[in-house]
């Protein structure tokens, strides 16, 4: 099993299978191609995207009906064409594909990337950040709006 | 800023080698063609966006424990929700540093 030195969790262990192709990289990362999703028990159900090639490249995630029940999925069909996706339907997410929303810790407090999320083929593991510039989704949504009312 | 009125069809040239083609207009979308040098970026704006809110989203992972306290703020539903590839895609063992 090949084993990934990285900055935030040491050495990993990872199968070939596990690791997600992004055959575009992501937006800003072009040139990162490929990330192996690991979970921490302790942080369930963050996903964290370890990139193979850039120890200090990791992404925290979350699965993006998490942080959005109703989260409806658009993946355009330049996306599509990157999953090589050849169904007749739309993706969809948990029965095809997994789709992840970014974390970005915020001073402000976190805030999640609903306008581009990650989508993986779950039978391939071709991926790619999946821009929605039809939608009305946010690439800055607050995970916690202020005038929420705190969970106790 | 410049506005010009364009007809489907119309193009607009940008300097000796840009070339913005109106090709499509629909009800709330226009398809534009855009011919450009190969060294010229052509994106559009919430791509650019989305690269640097990346950017930023990639700074070191924090503490688990900071990362706990954030999970225990997400609606209670939200932790009864299992990940899709669950089976097999995922490690379960990996240790954050903290």
């Amino acid at each position: 099993m090949p084993v990934l030195e990285t900055n935030n969790f040491g050495a990993i262990s990872f199968t070939l299978e596990s690791v997600f192709e992004f055959p575009r990289g992501l937006p800003g990362f072009e040139e990162r191609r490929r990330f192996v999703p690991v979970q921490n028990p302790q942080t369930a159900p963050i996903v964290f995207l370890q990139s193979l090639e850039e120890p200090s490249l990791c992404f925290i995630t979350l699965p993006i009906l998490v942080v959005d029940p109703l989260y409806r999925l658009q993946v355009m069909e330049q996306d599509l064409d990157v999953l090589s996706w050849r169904a007749a339907h739309p993706p969809r997410i948990g029965e095809d594909v997994l789709c992840l929303a970014v974390l970005s810790m915020r001073e402000s407090g976190p805030t999640a990337n609903l306008l581009a999320p990650v989508v993986v083929d779950l039978i391939s593991h071709r991926a790619v950040q999946a821009v929605a510039p039809e939608s009305d989704y946010s690439y800055q949504h607050a995970l916690f709006p202020r005038e929420a009312a705190p969970c106790s | 800023m410049l506005m010009m009125s364009r007809r489907q069809g119309e193009t607009i040239l940008i300097g000796d080698d840009v070339e913005i083609v109106i090709a499509h207009i629909g009800r709330s979308r226009v398809k534009v063609g855009i011919r450009a040098p190969r060294q010229t970026t052509v994106i559009a704006q919430e791509v650019k966006l989305v690269g640097d809110e990346n950017r930023a989203a990639a700074a070191q992972a924090p503490p688990v424990a900071v990362l706990r306290a954030l999970l225990a703020q997400l609606q209670p539903a939200a932790h009864t929700l299992r990940l899709p590839s669950d089976e097999g895609s995922v490690r379960q063992d990996a240790g954050t540093k903290t």
